[in-house]
């Protein structure tokens, strides 16, 4: 139960002072503006190229849109704690520190969904995508599980942040590789294999394919493979962040390199 | 000065891992997605252009963020109020730094032809190859005036970085950098044909296949001249109104 509240208030409290995006103009500009033009760019290039239809670029950008705060918020949660000076009082802290790191990527998650839930409903108005009632609960679910495991691989970026000084470098690289190899915006069959086996261990990648089934109403029956296997990338990032951030934190400690900046 | 200018801000910029890093690898990345689409749209005879099309959008992100983040950086290192006091127009002194992103943007560009060259045998057959040179030293300036107008609102809003994360995609779309205006509502055709990156595109695109370049050139070069005029106008408002309300560091 402490160790549930620690992640939890812990994940909220690092949230509000941690993320930098929380100011309404800023979030609503950076996370709900941005990816919505960017769902409606590639809309429209998809239509012209006719590569895919609408339903494949709307709701797949629509989940992609969660990796701008998990992906970045993962990241803050741990470079601004070194930016501010006060990652050496994190560390010090009695508690597990792993369940302090990951209990922040909930929140991020919880903002990534937020995110992804707003750029589908207005992109698919804009659009005229219409899917089934039945489907919305199967697609919140869908989004959820690829935010969650969004926000984990943000937090694995994050941890790197205990080792290296220009992480920020690694998040927005990660962010525009993300566009390219999950699949969302060109088909799995128009990319090498390399990049499509590499972008199974991605997350969002099977988060999108199962939101598609639900939006064409294939049912949670058809989706549950993929989603399923975007639980398992998520957990596999929560067991890497965790496992790299106790990696690192010892090495910082040995090398007396936890502030440098 | 102006030159020297330019040029500090652009070994400045140059000193920055975070800045290399990403004017090395988004381009390319944009590109490949680029490449990628167009094969899967059947549309191998248009990859030259996807390629520009691609590098033009990693030279807006440049003249965007390196614009905007300008501003905000020299807020943060407390030099704004400084530049601002220089015995100078104030255009004078923003003005290096906007044109200096439109300049490293220029790497976004080359790259994007150089990766499809080497990467994807795209082959740089330019239909008016002198044409494409002139025409892409004017889009660099335009956006870079482009950039001036923008930098002379920024020093006004504190949150400046919420503009600039939420300009890159819009003007991408708008100018139809990659998505043809033509597939775009009606309604865009207008805010389109005010935007000098609307222009620079066309003028690229109409080198790189075919069509008058000219006319494209000198509507870009025009419009950069009133984004000049304006955002010179502006930033001496903006100053002096920030002077007024002591507001410029507004930290």
């Amino acid at each position: 139960m402490k160790t549930l509240r620690l992640m939890t208030m812990g994940g909220v409290l690092a949230y509000r002072a941690l993320f930098n995006w929380t100011r309404p103009a800023i979030f609503v500009g950076t996370l709900l503006v941005g990816p919505l033009f960017q769902l409606l760019f590639f809309a429209y290039l998809g239509r012209q190229l006719q590569v895919a239809d609408d339903r494949f670029y709307i709701v797949g950008n629509a989940v992609l849109t969660a990796t701008l705060a998990c992906v970045f918020g993962g990241t803050l949660a741990v470079g601004n704690e070194r930016r501010y000076g006060t990652l050496g009082h994190v560390l010090l802290s009695p508690r597990s520190r792993t369940a302090v790191f990951l209990g922040r990527a909930l929140p991020y998650a919880g903002n990534g969904l937020l995110i992804a839930v707003v750029t589908l409903t207005v992109g698919a108005t804009l659009l005229g995508l219409r899917f089934p009632a039945r489907a919305i609960s199967g697609l919140l679910l869908a989004m959820a599980v690829g935010s969650l495991a969004c926000a984990f691989f943000g937090l694995t970026l994050g941890a790197l942040g205990l080792r290296f000084r220009d992480v920020w470098v690694v998040s927005n690289v990660a962010v525009a590789l993300l566009l390219l190899l999950t699949g969302v915006n060109v088909p799995s069959g128009a990319l090498p294999g390399w990049m499509v086996r590499i972008g199974e261990f991605l997350p969002i990648t099977h988060a999108a394919a199962a939101a598609r089934d639900l939006a064409a109403g294939r049912g949670l029956a058809a989706a549950a493979p993929a989603l399923g296997r975007e639980a398992l990338v998520g957990l596999g990032y929560a067991v890497l962040a965790a496992v790299l951030l106790k990696i690192f934190e010892t090495e910082s400690r040995r090398t007396a390199s936890l502030e440098t900046l | 000065m102006l030159a020297l200018g330019t040029l500090a801000h652009v070994k400045q910029m140059s000193r920055s891992p975070f800045e290399v890093t990403i004017a090395l690898v988004v381009p390319i990345v944009q590109a490949t997605l680029a490449v990628y689409l167009f094969r899967a749209g059947h549309e191998q005879h248009r990859l030259l252009q996807a390629a520009v099309g691609a590098g033009l959008m990693g030279v807006w992100s440049s003249v965007l963020f390196g614009s905007g983040g300008a501003i905000q950086n020299q807020r943060w290192q407390g030099t704004l109020e400084m530049i601002m006091l220089a015995p100078r127009r104030p255009v004078l002194v923003i003005l290096p730094i906007t044109v200096a992103t439109g300049l490293t943007g220029t790497y976004a560009l080359l790259a994007t032809l150089a990766w499809g060259r080497i990467l994807y045998g795209i082959r740089l057959d330019f239909v008016h190859p002198f044409a494409f040179v002139v025409a892409a030293v004017v889009c660099i300036v335009a956006l870079g005036m482009f950039g001036l107008l923008l930098a002379s609102t920024f020093v006004l809003m504190r949150n400046a970085n919420a503009l600039t994360n939420a300009l890159e995609y819009p003007i991408w779309l708008v100018s139809g950098m990659l998505v043809p205006i033509t597939v775009l509502p009606a309604w865009t055709g207008p805010l389109a044909a005010m935007l000098p990156t609307t222009w620079g595109a066309r003028a690229l695109r109409e080198a790189t296949s075919g069509g008058p370049v000219w006319p494209s050139v000198a509507v870009c070069l025009g419009i950069s001249v009133l984004c000049l005029i304006f955002g010179s106008l502006s930033l001496t408002y903006v100053e002096r109104r920030a002077r007024a309300a002591a507001t410029l560091a507004l930290a």
